[in-house]
Formats: C-alpha cells, sequence, structure tokens
C-alpha cells in the first residue's frame, strides 16, 4: 500500500488566456520507508512537484493522496525542507526547532522542549551552534538546521527539495552521509529531490527522472539494487553503481536533446516593446494592439 | 585574541550599530591598522565636515550683520553664545534659589555670607557698566550730532529757501490772476500752465526736503555696536545683583527655616497672652492661634516656587514628544498589521489615511485642544489630572490640557509614517516564512506573533524613526500655539519679550532643538539595526 501517490496531476499557472503548465499527469506512488529520489534538470518543476507532495500547492486536475486521503493543505507529517533553507532569521538554531516542535507538540513542557530542541540540533551535529542567528552560519549549518527543523517534526514523510544542491562537494558529501544516517537509524519514507545523479544512486532506492518542462512528466524509474549502507569510497568500483550511474547520465542527455529538438530550436524571447513616452489619447480606440510577428531565426 | 584586539571589535561593532561610523577610522589608526587608509577616512569623514561647520560659522558671521531687524541686527555665532549662557544661567540661578529656600542650619549662614560677599563685589561693576553705558552713548550722541549738524543746517537752510521761493511763486501769481483778461480762454489756458508749474516746483521742493530729513534719520538710527556692549555689560551685571539679592532675600527673611522659626516664635507669644485673657478678646486669639498653626503647617512642606527653566522645558518637551509618540505607534501599529494582513480592510482604510496623512498640526492643535478642554473642563480639581500630578518621576511634568493636547496633535501628525510602513511590512513578508507557517499549521496568533510581526519588525522601526522625527518638529509647534510648558513656549515668550538677547536665545533653540532631534534619530536607529537581519526586507 503506497503512502504517497500521485494519479495524473497536472499543475498550471497563469490566467486562462496565457496558461503556462508545469506538470503534466503525473502518477507517482511512494511505499512506506522507501527512499526515492526524484531527479531532474533546472526549471523543469521539480520545487512545483515539492510543493505539491507537501500540499503548499494545489493540483489543476488530478489528486495527491496521502494514506489513501487527498492532501488538502500543509501538515506537519508532510515534512518538507525547503531549497533556500527558509529558517526565520530573528530566531536563534534552537528557537528555530524549538517553534517547529511547539507547533507538533503544544503541550510539551518546557524542559522536555529544550531537551528535544537539542536532541535534534545534535542529530545534525550543530550542538556547538545552537543560540547562532542563521546569517552568523554557512551555508552547510543553515541546511543543517533546516534538516534538524523538517526532523523535529517527526514527519512521516521527509520531503527533501534539492536540500544539497546549494552546498560545495565536500559540504555536500557529509551531508549526504548524515541524512543517509539518519534515515538508516530511522526508517521513514523520503522523496529527495535532485540533480546529481551520483547523489541519486548513492542515496535512494529508487530514481524517477523528471523530463524537461513546460508540462513535464515523470518517466520509467531506475530501481537501485545495491546493499546497504553504501559505502561512498568503494562505490566507484562497483559495477551496479556504474552501470546505474552512465544509464541514467545517458538517459537525462537523451531527455535534454529531445526536448531541444521539441521546441524546434527556438528560444522565446520575451515581449519587449519600447515605451511611449507620448500622451495617452483619452478618447476609447479599439483598435487591437498588433500581433508581434514570430521572428524565427532567433538565436539558439 | 587578545584582550585589546576583543575590545577594539566590541567598540566597533557599537559604533556601527549607533551608525557612527565616521569614529571607527580613528579607532582603527589607534590600533594602527592601516594608517594611510583610515587618515585619509578621517580627512573625509571628519576634517571635512569640521571645515564645513566652520565654514559656515564664518558665513554666518560675516552675513549676520548685514540682516538688520527691529531689535538690533541679526545676532552672530558669538551673539548667539553669549544667548545660550544667558539661558543656562537663568537655569542655574534658579536652582540656587531652590537651595536658598531649603537650606537649614550652619550651611545657610555660610551661603549667606558667600551671597553677600559676591553683591558687595557685583556692586561697583553696576556703577562701573552704568557709567560706561552712559559714555558710550554720549559717544555716540557727539559722533551722530558732529554727522547730523551740517545735515540739519543744510535742512533748515533750504527750508526756509523754499518757503520764500514759494511765497514768491504764489504772490507773482496772484498778481498775474489779476490782470486776466475775462474771455480769452488761450490767456485763461496759460494761467492754469503757470500753476501747475509753480507747484510742481514745489513738490520737487518738497521731496528734496524729505530726503535730507531721511537721511538725518537714517544716521539717528545707527546702533553703535559699543552701546550695546555696554549695555550687555549692565544687564549682566544688573542681572547678577538682582539674584544675589534675591538669594540673600531667600536665605534670610524668605528662607522656609526661618520663616517657620519665626511663626513658632508668634504661636508661642501668641499663647502666653491667651493664656490671660478671657471672654471675647480670648476667643480672638484662639481664632489667631488656630490660624498662625494651620499657616504654619502649610509652609512646612512648601517649596520655592521655581520658574520653567530651559532644561526643564526641554525635559517636558521629550517626555511630550515620547507620550505623543507612544499614543501614535498605539494606534499605527496594530492598524498597519491589520492593513498588512487584510487588503480589503487596507481598501477600507485608504481613504481616510489619504486625507488625514497631509493634515497640518496646526489645524489638528486647535482641535485637539478643544476636545482636551472638553473632556477635562475643570483640571484643577479632575481626579485624572491629580492621579497624573501625583505620579512619580512624571509628576514634576504638572500634565494639563495644554500638554495633552499637544502629544495628541503629535500622535496624529507622526502616526501615518509608521502606518504606512507597518502595512508595507506585514503585506511583503517573505513568501518562504509564510510556508514555513503554512507547514507548521501555525495558528492565527502565533503566525502573527511568531512569523509576521518579527519579519516586519525592520520595517515597523523605520516608520517608527520616521515618525519620531516628524513628531518632533510637530510638537514645537504645537507647544508654541498651546502655550504648553516645554521649547516651543520658550520660543513664544522670547519671541513677546522683545529683549536685546531675545533673537539669540532663539537662535539657541534653532541648535537646541536640532541636537536633540539628531540623538532621538539616533537612538531609533540603534533600535532599527537591532531588530534588522540579512535577508529580511528593510529600507
Amino acid at each position: 500500500m503506497a503512502i504517497l501517490e500521485v494519479n495524473n496531476a497536472s499543475v498550471s499557472f497563469g490566467p486562462i488566456s496565457n496558461r503556462y503548465e508545469v506538470l503534466n499527469d503525473l502518477n507517482l506512488k511512494v511505499e512506506e520507508n522507501e527512499f526515492v529520489a526524484i531527479i531532474g534538470f533546472s526549471g523543469a518543476g521539480k520545487s512545483t512537484l515539492m510543493s505539491l507532495l507537501a500540499g503548499l500547492q494545489k493540483a489543476t486536475s488530478g489528486k495527491v493522496l496521502f494514506k489513501q486521503k487527498p492532501i488538502s493543505e500543509p501538515r506537519p507529517d508532510l515534512g518538507i525542507m525547503f531549497q533556500n533553507y527558509s529558517l526565520l532569521p530573528w530566531l536563534s538554531v534552537l528557537d528555530n526547532v524549538k517553534i517547529a516542535i511547539n507547533a507538533v507538540q503544544p503541550k510539551l513542557s518546557k524542559s522536555a522542549l529544550d531537551e528535544k530542541a537539542h536532541h535534534y540540533v545534535k542529530m545534525v551535529k550543530l550542538d556547538h551552534a545552537v543560540d547562532k542567528k542563521p546569517q552568523e552560519l554557512s551555508g552547510g549549518m543553515r541546511q543543517r538546521a533546516s534538516l534538524a527543523r523538517t526532523l523535529s517534526l517527526d514527519p512521516e514523510v521527509l520531503l527533501l527539495d534539492e536540500p544539497l544542491s546549494a552546498l560545495d562537494a565536500l559540504t555536500r558529501s557529509e551531508l549526504q552521509d548524515q541524512i543517509l544516517n539518519i534515515w538508516e537509524k530511522n526508517k521513514r519514507t523520503v522523496v529527495m529531490i535532485t540533480n546529481d545523479v551520483d547523489e541519486a544512486v548513492l542515496m535512494a532506492d529508487r530514481i524517477i527522472p523528471l523530463t524537461m518542462g513546460p508540462a513535464a512528466t515523470l518517466s520509467d524509474e531506475f530501481k537501485v539494487n545495491m546493499e546497504r549502507p553504501r559505502n561512498r569510497h568503494t562505490l566507484n568500483d562497483h559495477p551496479e553503481f556504474m552501470r546505474l550511474k552512465s544509464e541514467i547520465t545517458a538517459f537525462m542527455m537523451g531527455l535534454n536533446q529531445e526536448s531541444k529538438k521539441g521546441t524546434g530550436d527556438v528560444i522565446p524571447m520575451p515581449k519587449v516593446k519600447p515605451k511611449s513616452f507620448s500622451l495617452p489619447v483619452m478618447s476609447p480606440t479599439f483598435k487591437q494592439n498588433p500581433v508581434p510577428v514570430k521572428n524565427s531565426s532567433n538565436v539558439a | 585574541m587578545k584582550f585589546t584586539d576583543k575590545f577594539k571589535y566590541t567598540l566597533l561593532k557599537v559604533i556601527d550599530l549607533s551608525g557612527m561610523t565616521f569614529l571607527s577610522p580613528v579607532i582603527r589608526l589607534c590600533y594602527g591598522e592601516e594608517p594611510k587608509v583610515q587618515l585619509q577616512k578621517i580627512g573625509q569623514w571628519i576634517l571635512v565636515p569640521i571645515a564645513g561647520v566652520l565654514a559656515f560659522l564664518f558665513l554666518w558671521h560675516v552675513t549676520s550683520g548685514s540682516i538688520k531687524t527691529k531689535s538690533g541686527t541679526l545676532p552672530n555665532p558669538e551673539q548667539t553664545w553669549r544667548g545660550y549662557k544667558a539661558i543656562n544661567a537663568h537655569a542655574e540661578r534658579e536652582n540656587l534659589k531652590m537651595e536658598a529656600y531649603d537650606i537649614v542650619g550652619e550651611e545657610r549662614e555660610e551661603m549667606l555670607a558667600d551671597a553677600r560677599l559676591q553683591l558687595s563685589l557685583v556692586a561697583p561693576r553696576v556703577v562701573s557698566t552704568n557709567a560706561e553705558v552712559t559714555r558710550a552713548k554720549e559717544a555716540i550722541e557727539i559722533e551722530t550730532k558732529a554727522l547730523i549738524e551740517p545735515l540739519d543746517t543744510e535742512y533748515k537752510e533750504k527750508k526756509s529757501e523754499f518757503k520764500a521761493t514759494a511765497l514768491e511763486r504764489k504772490e507773482f501769481l496772484i498778481l498775474a490772476a489779476e490782470s486776466l483778461p475775462l474771455g480769452n480762454v488761450e490767456a485763461y489756458e496759460k494761467f492754469l500752465a503757470e500753476v501747475k508749474a509753480a507747484e510742481s516746483h514745489n513738490e520737487a521742493d518738497k521731496d528734496e526736503l524729505s530726503l535730507l530729513k531721511k537721511e538725518i534719520d537714517k544716521i539717528r538710527e545707527i546702533k553703535s555696536p559699543d552701546v550695546a556692549d555696554a549695555l550687555n555689560e549692565q544687564t549682566l551685571a544688573a542681572e547678577e545683583q538682582q539674584f544675589l539679592m534675591k538669594q540673600i532675600e531667600l536665605l534670610s527673611d524668605r528662607n522656609r527655616a526661618i520663616q517657620v522659626e519665626a511663626a513658632t516664635g508668634k504661636i508661642l507669644d501668641y499663647k502666653k497672652d491667651f493664656l490671660s485673657l478671657t471672654g471675647k478678646d480670648a476667643y480672638a486669639k484662639a481664632r489667631t492661634i488656630a490660624r498662625e498653626q494651620s499657616r504654619l503647617s502649610k509652609m512646612g512642606d512648601s517649596s520655592y516656587a521655581k520658574p520653567a527653566t530651559i532644561w526643564y522645558q526641554v525635559k517636558r518637551s521629550v517626555f511630550c514628544v515620547f507620550t505623543g509618540f507612544l499614543i501614535g505607534t498605539a494606534i499605527a501599529v496594530p492598524v498597519g498589521i491589520f492593513c498588512g494582513l487584510n487588503s480589503t480592510f487596507m481598501a477600507a482604510m485608504t481613504p481616510f489615511i489619504a486625507i488625514f496623512k497631509p493634515v497640518s498640526p496646526i489645524v489638528w492643535l486647535p482641535i485637539a485642544l478643544i476636545v482636551v478642554s472638553g473632556l477635562i473642563p475643570d483640571p484643577d480639581n479632575n481626579p485624572f489630572i491629580e492621579f497624573l500630578w501625583d505620579l512619580p518621576f512624571i509628576g514634576v511634568y504638572k500634565i494639563n490640557p495644554a500638554f495633552i493636547a499637544s502629544a495628541v496633535t503629535v500622535a496624529l501628525c507622526s502616526l501615518w509614517a509608521t502606518l504606512a510602513n507597518t502595512a508595507l511590512g506585514v503585506a511583503s513578508i517573505d513568501k518562504d516564512y509564510i510556508n514555513v507557517a503554512r507547514v507548521l499549521k501555525l495558528g492565527f496568533f502565533a503566525r502573527l506573533f511568531k512569523i509576521v510581526i518579527p519579519s516586519a519588525l525592520p520595517l515597523i522601526f523605520a516608520g517608527l524613526r520616521i515618525s519620531l522625527g516628524v513628531g518632533w518638529m510637530v510638537l514645537i509647534a504645537a507647544e508654541l500655539l498651546s502655550s504648553s510648558e516645554g521649547i516651543g513656549k520658550f520660543v513664544w515668550d522670547q519671541f513677546n519679550n522683545g529683549a536685546s538677547d531675545s533673537l539669540a536665545k532663539m537662535m539657541v533653540v534653532v541648535f537646541l532643538v536640532g541636537i536633540i532631534g539628531l540623538i532621538l534619530d539616533r537612538i531609533m536607529i540603534v533600535f532599527q539595526r537591532l531588530v534588522t537581519f540579512e535577508g529580511t526586507v528593510s529600507v
């Protein structure tokens, strides 16, 4: 029985006359305690997909189900970790975690709240910086603080929106290990969005590519049949790892070329018109704006 | 880190927080950090402003003499400084007088002896300054006389000459008129032209005379700087003498302890008499004793009726501006938050904001005065006012309807900046924080106090800063109009006083108001920085 389910969901923005379809006819099933990675190019609509799963974004059509029930609004058991940390800058690391715990367990005593907050901060190895404000932290530390806050909600599903893409390679691998460590100790369902194939193969049970936008959708999954715990140092010698990596990379490159072919090499340019500083004509004119001629000889 | 380094960074942090960044190169220079760069910065941010101030003082000094007013020329920097000293001396003297009233025992004797000594020293100064004024006046009189005399003789000569010629012309014309041939229009016309010519001659003569007269008056009006200086010295000496005499009085006869002692003695005497009286006389004596005793008990806790000094007025003004500012904030912040949260409410409020925002304090004040006086018709017996007067710390400022009206005017004029900024700050909250609130399922109040208000605080404080600045400007005008004791009233009193140094004292107020406004602004900057974080919206 899938814990999280997306059935034929589409998301589009903008007025009806000029609708922009971000996601189209998307289907996804995530089993309990499974680690699913969704991989896609930037701009493909990954964050929109994550907002959809978290309940922050409503589907224009189709359904998103959590434990067979439609998600109508965001909820703490769908713990989302935002791409840009979203820590509250006026609160210390500890208080950022506390506000989350307080929201889930409002009846907790002061000392228990304190203890719990310290527990989660320790879990992400930030105990030396509990009283620091977010602006005093490095990117990696902020991301860990954000992780601690999300974990402190004790969510049934952990939604990680490109948690590591803003970090440098060293911090990134350290945090990958930490996330995996936490997950293995305390199994739960994880959906992670990433743009890094290595990261996806290292961490996930299944990898699902998101096709290029607009109107992106999920394509066929790749199963990662590798035993856990996975060792990053010997990974490069693992034949399965190498096979998956090259397969997925090839698939993604194919997607990229296909999408370029699909749009016929024409990059839509913004419609820029020179501003007119003449006085507006006061009498109503019923002339329509001239339809801009599409210039197909644009720069590729 | 070494202690000195730690101290340095603490200092630099404090400087940065208070916005006095011009001091940081000085600190860095003291620690020998890149001397060349620091010297350049000091030159730009300290020496250049000082040079600017000096240039301003020079220009002021040079030009002030040419701006003539009814009470002398516009005061130059030196006269303004003397005005400041006079204001300050008044404040100090009032303090001394109060002390003199309260002082008892040996200290009183010492103070009295000291005052008498000073008085004896001042007396010759008063005489000499009086003599100097007479001398200076005589000197200028002789000088002007010498200047006026030739003009005067010329004036007199011309006057009699013109009179004579006018008479001559008149007689000639009358003679001519007698021989006018009747019926000859041409001759009549010619005669009319002659009369006209004669009249215009007379007019021209008169103009010439009045020009001369004006020149003479101008010389008479010339005010000699010597006389002004002498008068100034005379006033200073006379004021000091007057003060010392008053102080001596307060140290002797009118000292509270002395008065109490005298009254007690009197009552004792009365009592002695009373015991030997009967009948009507005994009744009369008893009444006298009762009256004297009640007077004595009142005298025991009386204090010197000190007039308002400038520093008291400054403190009262600052207190008044903060009262108004707090009233304004208490209205503007909640309303601003609701405007930011709810666009419908904002739409409903917009007309009021748009209409009331540009209204001048001059309009609000009379309305506020009438409304406040309506609410408090009898301030002397109002329980609320009595309650305010009994409060510690603020009781001394004697809050009255004029004070409340001024504070309300400040509130009405200053709340708009805070209101607009609060609404903007709340409306422009980062979407990420809203998402966090949505995921955490925070309730309305948790969302408001934990997410919305903290994120809007930098803009709210930016608004408060503008509000306080506006409020301070408004308050001086409001006090001037409502006669609420404060800086504004000081200006108004000086304006009506019209003494030779009144204008200089008003110029002092310009700087006083400016400096206090600057301090208030700095305080708000510190608050604003304390609540501003990287990544939050700020101005």
